[in-house]
């Protein structure tokens, strides 16, 4: 049996789907379990085909509800367990990372947006970002990337496992379907020897020793019989969640400082914005670049400084506002016009936004 | 440093334009430079006009789609009325001329029309299955992204297990990326 997916450093062409089953890998995921769904198909299919030659398992299931459950009983074995999904997928997968909140259960997801409400599209949205920081009944303790290469697909994925077992909340990839289908270069790399430690899974269940004598019971719940007790938990995870915030919020941006507008995107978008700022600037338009690479918890910091200083956020998402929602939250209270450029369901271009930043700064 | 070529290719499905794009994009991937290539998927897929976005460079590329492309080539009727939203001022439209009732749906804004005679070439004077290879020379020699042979060690890269078997399959296929490269050559 092949020992390591990846040795060494290497230059790939691949689609996004395959770059998320060979970062799995190199996390030391053990076991992927999963329902078919378009646009992340790939990831089962290419994960499938790698996990006997490593030593890795899969479990497919009757639909997104067990693949999520299923996870969590990966997990709860002490495995690095994971699932993908999309769209209508990605709504039932709510329900039981609902419960690794609860349980405070480290488990990934990795979504690649399609269009919605509904079946929609299989193709291409930012439409999940509501659901995918805040869904399930309870209180968004989560973590969500969102990626914007192929090269942060991996890198990202990679994290998520640390981020996850480490701060025990469940951690989600967000991606989109163009990611999944489009092909790029990134560099493939065994995150060990890059000196990325990563992170052991550790059993929830079975440990050693007497409970209640050589160390505390495992107890993990999601039913509590009294208010008190429910809230007396929840405030302790608020605390861990507060604590851990300011530690994997993550951000980039530039062009901030010295600007009159800055323009607000995530994910894939973020791409063309970039582009599009870059070449406003080189022709002298005082415009910024930021993009939250965590969408929750958000770099609220930083936004509220680059609103401050900037007085004007131009949004652009493939959605209608569930960024800006997000954002205006974070910013309550900033002095910062929030100007909308929507398209939900549908990817923005660079041509796009910089004919939109030039009709707003006249 | 100069912006990144932007292409499209579209077709009916099954005449080969998601391969085509593949392989450049590979092409220019083993060369060191930028690619980004997307099909459209979806359930047009089945049954209706397939397109591939496809960008060259050699910074990393933004957005994975575009409004206009640089070459914009279409290859049935049906490309013709999809595509021609992507010509600009700067665009060269390539189609088959023999697409037959399309003159209206032809771009008029783009800097460059192209008819060129790849489906009667490929029947007539090499195999109908090279078509889209013909397609591929006509393309890369119209933009310039990668050099010819870096074009033919993609194609014996991702068919070189067939050509092993049938060595005229190789012959063929190169023969089909000088035609092309020869269809455009004299127009450009």
């Amino acid at each position: 049996m092949a020992d390591k997916p990846i040795q060494g450093e290497k230059r790939v062409f691949m689609t996004g789907n395959e770059v998320v089953a060979y970062a799995a890998m190199a996390a030391k995921a053990e076991i992927m379990y999963g329902y078919p769904i378009t646009p992340q198909n790939e990831i089962m299919h290419y994960w499938t085909r790698m996990a006997p030659k490593y030593n890795r398992e899969f479990l497919q299931t009757e639909d997104e509800l067990s693949a999520g459950f299923t996870t969590l009983g990966g997990v709860l074995a002490g495995r690095k367990a994971f699932t993908a999904t999309a769209g209508p997928g990605n709504t039932l997968m709510q329900e039981p990372m609902s419960m690794a909140e609860a349980m405070r259960l480290p488990s990934v997801v990795v979504v690649q947006q399609r269009g919605g409400p509904s079946t929609a599209t299989v193709i291409y949205s930012q439409q999940e970002v509501t659901m995918t920081t805040l869904g399930g009944n309870g209180e968004g303790l989560r973590v969500v990337y969102s990626t914007s290469t192929h090269q942060e697909l991996f890198d990202y994925t990679i994290k998520a496992f640390n981020t996850a077992w480490k701060y025990r909340f469940p951690t989600f990839v967000l991606g989109d379907g163009y990611q999944a289908k489009m092909r790029e270069s990134l560099t493939m790399y065994d995150p060990e020897e890059r000196g990325i430690e990563l992170l052991p899974a550790q059993p929830y269940m079975g440990k050693p020793g007497t409970p209640g004598v050589d160390r505390p019971p495992s107890q993990y719940r999601n039913t509590y019989n009294v208010e008190e007790e429910l809230y007396e938990v929840l405030q302790g995870y608020f605390e861990d969640y507060a604590k851990m915030a300011p530690e994997v919020a993550e951000y980039e941006s530039f062009g901030v400082d010295d600007s009159d507008l800055v323009v607000v995107s995530h994910g894939v978008v973020a791409r063309a914005c970039k582009e599009a700022v870059k070449e406003l600037r080189e022709a002298g338009v005082k415009v910024g670049y930021f993009r939250p690479i965590t969408l929750r918890p958000l770099p609220e910091k930083q936004l509220r400084e680059a609103a401050e200083k900037s007085g004007r956020f131009l949004v652009a998402e493939s959605a209608q506002g569930q960024l800006d929602r997000l954002l205006k939250e974070a910013l309550f209270g900033a002095k910062v016009e929030m100007i909308p450029m929507y398209k939900p369901g549908v990817g923005i271009t660079s041509e796009e936004v910089a004919a939109r930043v030039k009709s707003v700064m006249g | 440093m100069a912006k990144a070529v932007k292409i499209i290719l579209a077709g009916e499905g099954g005449q080969g334009v998601q391969s085509v794009a593949e392989i450049i994009a590979e092409a220019a991937n083993e060369q060191g430079r930028e690619a980004l290539y997307i099909p459209n998927f979806g359930v047009e897929q089945r049954g209706g006009v397939s397109v591939a976005y496809l960008q060259i460079g050699d910074e990393p590329i933004g957005a994975p789609k575009f409004l206009t492309g640089d070459i914009v080539v279409a290859l049935s009727d049906r490309a013709v009325h999809r595509t021609r939203q992507y010509a600009g001022p700067e665009t060269v439209f390539v189609y088959d001329s023999g697409i037959e009732g399309v003159e209206d749906a032809i771009p008029t804004n783009a800097k460059k029309v192209l008819p060129i005679p790849a489906i009667e070439v490929a029947k007539n004077e090499l195999h109908p299955r090279v078509f889209n290879i013909i397609i591929m020379g006509a393309v890369i020699k119209a933009t310039g992204v990668v050099p010819e042979q870096r074009a033919k060690d993609a194609i014996e890269k991702k068919l070189g297990y067939k050509f092993e078997k049938n060595p005229k399959l190789r012959e063929l296929n190169f023969k089909a990326i000088d035609r092309g490269a020869e269809l455009v050559a004299g127009a450009l």
